[in-house]
This record gives structure tokens, sequence and C-alpha cells, in this order.
């Protein structure tokens, strides 16, 4: 409870599954524990929140059989991970430049997302404890 | 004896984040010093449930399993507790009582903690009536011996001595702080 200024900072630049639940995982588990979370998306990392992309990303080629284990252990699928994060006030912001770059419109990512540069994102992570990138 | 929660939350099953995110939307839904049991099968929940509480300022009481689920138990922090506004007199300083334990003279504990943070740490031979159920359960407790009210850091026990002195008991000591500096024998109930 004291503790609830604490600040992570989260760069999510691939776009695999993978990826997907390094950032996730880290960002709600931080957000469960009163961290202040901001992550911003650029490149492939778009993948995570665009609206469609993010329900069906990609294993690592040759790591498709992991598809069982993670049926197994019954983990959260990205989309709930995704709107938990939201739900807890994790902060996303889209990479502006990437978008530009590849033809995508806010309105092709989840609602609730910020679109900002680099610049935005410097602002935030200016005063994290935790930086972290994927 | 079983450990007594106010709430349960069944994160049986589920995969790391979860059982934490679960755990952090149901303890808003707490009062403050109500304990919780987290349900869950992660063989990760543990160190998390212990380092969630511990970033967060809530209480991890402990972990028991049966059947293969872990049962964790957290108490909801309460601002209160921490002022320690004292306003019974007679105290009693945590290292006599412990000569006196040590000693192995016959001394009457009174633990008003919460049942289950009496079970997973408690001074041996210590009663317990949590100081919730107290004015209920005075008759429990022996008028005429001197008593050692205890609790976790010296405030329900302050509150607990009072209540006691006005009903009747002769000698009563709070003993401060409390639980959270003790560390003499200890015996856990969690069966």
């Amino acid at each position: 409870m004291e503790n609830n200024n604490t600040r992570v900072a989260i760069i999510a630049a691939n776009g695999g599954m993978f990826d997907a639940y390094k950032v996730f995982n880290i960002a709600t588990a931080a957000a469960a524990s009163d961290k202040e979370v901001g992550i911003f998306f650029t490149f492939e990392g778009l993948n995570l929140i665009h609206k469609e992309a993010h329900k069906n990303l990609a294993m690592p080629e040759g790591k498709e059989h992991f598809k069982e284990g993670f049926e197994k252990t019954n983990v959260p699928s990205i989309s709930e991970l995704l709107e938990m994060a939201q739900e807890m006030g994790v902060k996303m912001i889209g990479c502006q430049m990437t978008m530009d770059v590849m033809n995508l419109e806010k309105d092709d990512f989840v609602e609730g997302i910020e679109v900002g540069g680099a610049a935005s994102f410097i602002e935030f992570a200016k005063d994290a404890d935790i930086s972290l990138t994927f | 004896m079983g450990i007594t929660a106010n709430e349960t939350v069944d994160a049986k099953g589920l995969a790391c984040p979860m059982p934490i995110v679960k755990t952090k939307k149901a303890i808003s839904d707490l009062a403050p010093g109500q304990v919780m049991e987290v349900q869950a099968t992660d063989k990760g929940s543990t160190a998390d449930i212990k380092a969630w509480a511990e970033s967060t300022g809530h209480q991890y009481l402990g972990t028991v399993e049966e059947d293969d689920v872990l049962k964790h138990y957290l108490r909801k922090a309460s601002d209160d507790e921490v002022k320690n506004e004292a306003n019974y007199d007679d105290v009693i300083d945590l290292q006599v009582l412990r000569n006196k334990v040590d000693g192995l003279e016959d001394v009457t504990i009174l633990d008003v903690r919460e049942q289950a943070e009496y079970a997973f740490n408690h001074i041996p031979g210590a009663i317990n009536v949590p100081l919730g159920e107290l004015e209920n359960r005075m008759d429990e407790i022996n008028t005429d011996k001197e008593i050692h009210v205890i609790c976790r850091t010296g405030s329900r026990s302050d509150l607990a001595a009072q209540k006691l002195s006005q009903k009747g008991f002769k000698i009563v000591k709070n003993v401060v702080p409390g639980m959270a500096e003790w560390d003499g024998p200890t015996e856990k109930s969690t069966k």
C-alpha cells in the first residue's frame, strides 16, 4: 500500500505469442501489486494490441508443440490478459511512427490505448523504478 | 482445528499471474484486519503470494498444503494498527514475558489475533480469543489469574486489555510490542 508509487516501464518490441506472455504476465503481476505500469508497443510489438492480431499470435518456429502445454496448464489467453491489464489501469501506448510505417490507424487497435511517440514513453519512463524490454 | 478465513478465493487450476490478480481483486472487498484464504495449485504461488503481500503491505500468515491444493492465508492491512495508540497503562515488555516462558512459569497468555494468525505461529500454551469475539467469550478466561494479552503489534491487545479490566479481570498486562517481535518458542495448529 505504501509502495504504490513504484513505476514499471515496459517496451514491447516483438510480436510473437511468447513475447506477448512475457509482456502481459509481468504487466498484470506488477499492476496487481499496486505498481504503476506503462507499456510502449513498437514495431512487431504492435501485434500485441492489434484488434485481430493479438488473438492469434504465432508461436516461434519449431516451438509449436508448446501449444499443448499452454492448454494443459490453463494459462489465460492473451485476450484475457490484455483485458485484465487494462482493467487494472495499465497504460498502453502505441508507437505513432511504427503505425505510420505500417499504415495502421488507432481504430485498428483495442479500445483504451493511447498513441504517442518515443518522447511520451520517455516521459513516463524517466521516473520508472523498473524498466524492461521485450 | 483448521483455519478460519473471512473470504476464500478459488484460484485452483490457474497459472501465473492469475492467483495474484484474483487475490488483488478479492482483497478490496475485505474489511481491514480480515483474513483471506487463497486456494491455488500453481506451485509458484507460495513465493508469489508472499512477495505480493510484501509489496502491497498486507500480512502473509502462511500456507498449508492439503490434497495438492495450496491454501495461502493473508490478513488485510489496517492503518489503525500501525498508529499504535496505547491507552492501557499496565504493559509488560515482551522480553519479560519471554523470561517467564523460558523459566517455565505458569503464565496465562491470551492471544487476541485472528484465528488464522494464531494457527501459524503462537506461543505454546497461549489461548486464542480474537479481539472481535472477546466480548462473547470472556467466560473462557479465568478471572483470578494474571493475564498476559498479546497480539501482533500491541494495539489490538491494548483494546482487549481495556475490555478485560473493565469486566473485572484483576491483573491484566498488555504485552508489547507483540508476536511480530517474538523470537521465543512457538507452535503451529494448522491441522
